[in-house]
């Protein structure tokens, strides 16, 4: 039987994250929540998590991002799937200019727009896991 | 800060500078003269008027000259030209050169009052009116940031609540109650549709999607705009007609993008549709363009309204009732359709349908 797997929320919008959050839970997955990016760091440096769910427009501006680089960085939460959740693509797009819509954190993410139906959160968050899993086995 | 008007006078003839400034006493205006068109513009320059009276016949610097320079300087001065040899001729060259208005010489007290009046309301129109352009491109820019977060936010949280509520309830809901909560989703989403819309109009400068460009072929992105359109289409028993040389030669073009605009036109088309009606596009190429026709043998636009149905934010009100229509789906194809170096253009017929012509350069072969 497969252990549960444990998730983390980073999002500073407390109504938006009950929505997300009771669909996981149903999913029987393990969820912690952080309202804040810097809480959120402390969670992920105290506590392995098999996936990360990320707001980007947090606080005054994109303070998501913030976080995003930092896992950049580190060795370690660089190898947790990642997935965004952003209240609109097109912002995205300015906010690394001359990227592709779609910037690459981490090894494994993924992009959803607010709000995000319940089969496509459960199918992306499943699908990371498992991507994530089989990198690791194939380093190993 | 003082707010009165400034008035500078420029005239030779000492006998209409004073009566000038007698003339504007009592009303609250701060009144400068200048005795020749080289001191008039020093004083201009210090001062920054509002309105320059300006007498055409001067020795030195000619009126015409002195207005030409104000102009050149800050063109939101108001010039009036004063002339004692008033001629159509003089007068059709100050107002080209600038003038706002013209006075002939010898003028009533009330004459020279009233033109000065309407000068210093010219002056704040054109004050205001590049004010409130600021203010709306200020807006403009803000636009996405204030709409995302202070209208998306919260209705994006209100969708994710009920999209979990809906997997919770199943069961405990009567049939009733569940198409109330459906309604409620469907609301929402229409909302949230909106807003991305109107996002998509204001915060998007769509001609820079051609940093994106590539060689694109038109056949595909049509076929895949139907396929997305398709739908509505089957729901609303409309038929859709091709008729597309597949040979055409490819254009410089963003694919997603003008998929939307093409979208944005059959659906149009669709939505102005009667139920059982078709809708034909076409796509070929003639020399060096590649054109498309959509036509509907829908309602029509009443002729009146044709000029505007491709301008900014218009919204059709006669014809039938519309779901869904934001007045903007046309408005974004257009611009969208003048990224790609093309244009648009709509002919229709009451009670008979309407046609989309767009026409976009192909891409040159090489060699």
């Amino acid at each position: 039987m497969d252990q549960q797997k444990k998730l983390l929320i980073i999002d500073d919008d407390p109504d938006f994250v009950e929505g997300i959050k009771s669909i996981l839970d149903a999913a029987n997955y393990s969820v912690d929540v952080a309202y804040n990016p810097k809480t959120g760091l402390q969670a992920l440096q105290s506590k392995i998590y098999d996936l990360l769910l990320l707001d980007i427009m947090m606080g005054r501006g994109a303070e998501g991002i913030m976080i995003a680089r930092k896992l950049r960085k580190d060795a370690k939460l660089r190898e947790m799937p990642v997935l965004i959740i952003t209240g609109i693509r097109e912002q995205m797009a300015f906010l690394f200019p001359g990227e592709p819509v779609h910037p690459r954190f981490v090894a494994v993410d993924e992009l959803v727009e607010k709000p995000v139906e319940p089969t496509l959160l459960l199918e992306k968050v499943s699908t990371l896991i498992k991507t994530a899993e089989a990198r690791k086995t194939k380093a190993e | 800060m003082d707010y009165r008007p400034k008035i500078i006078i420029i005239d030779d003839e000492e006998v209409v500078l004073d009566s000038c400034t007698q003339i504007l006493e009592g009303s609250d205006y701060i009144v400068r003269t200048a005795e020749d068109g080289t001191l008039g513009l020093k004083l201009v320059q210090e001062l920054q008027p509002d309105l320059v009276c300006i007498d055409l016949k001067m020795p030195g610097i000619t009126g015409i000259e002195v207005l030409e320079k104000i102009t050149e300087s800050n063109p939101t001065i108001v010039s009036i030209v004063i002339t004692g040899y008033a001629t159509v001729t003089s007068a059709v060259e100050a107002m080209k050169k600038g003038a706002y208005d013209f006075l002939p010489k010898p003028f009533t007290p009330d004459e020279f009052r009233l033109i000065t009046k309407r000068g210093l309301e010219r002056r704040r129109l054109m004050l205001e009116t590049i004010a409130l352009r600021k203010e709306k491109e200020l807006l403009r820019e803000n636009f996405a940031a204030i709409v995302s977060h202070e209208l998306k936010s919260p209705l994006g949280a209100i969708q994710q609540n009920l999209f979990a509520l809906s997997a919770e309830l199943s069961g405990v809901l009567n049939e009733n109650q569940q198409s109330r909560f459906e309604r409620m989703k469907s609301r929402i989403e229409d909302l949230i549709k909106l807003i991305n819309s109107w996002l998509r109009v204001m915060s998007i400068d769509i001609a820079k999607i051609n940093e994106n460009f590539s060689p694109i072929l038109l056949p595909t992105v049509i076929s895949k705009s139907i396929e997305i359109i398709e739908p509505q289409a089957i729901r609303k028993d409309i038929q859709i007609i091709t008729s597309i040389d597949e040979s055409m030669d490819p254009i410089e073009g963003e694919e997603v993008s003008f998929e939307e605009a093409l979208v944005n036109i059959i659906g149009n088309g669709i939505k102005y549709s009667y139920p059982g009606g078709k809708i034909s596009i076409k796509a070929k190429q003639v020399d060096e363009h590649i054109l498309i026709t959509i036509s509907d043998t829908g309602v029509g636009i009443p002729k009146e309204e044709l000029p505007y149905v491709l301008v900014d934010f218009f919204r059709g009100k006669s014809g039938m009732e519309i779901e869904d229509s934001h007045g903007l789906g046309l408005t974004i194809s257009r611009r969208i359709i003048e990224a790609h170096k093309g244009t648009i253009s709509v002919e229709s017929k009451q009670g008979e349908g309407t046609t989309f012509y767009i026409s976009v350069p192909a891409l040159k072969k090489k060699g």
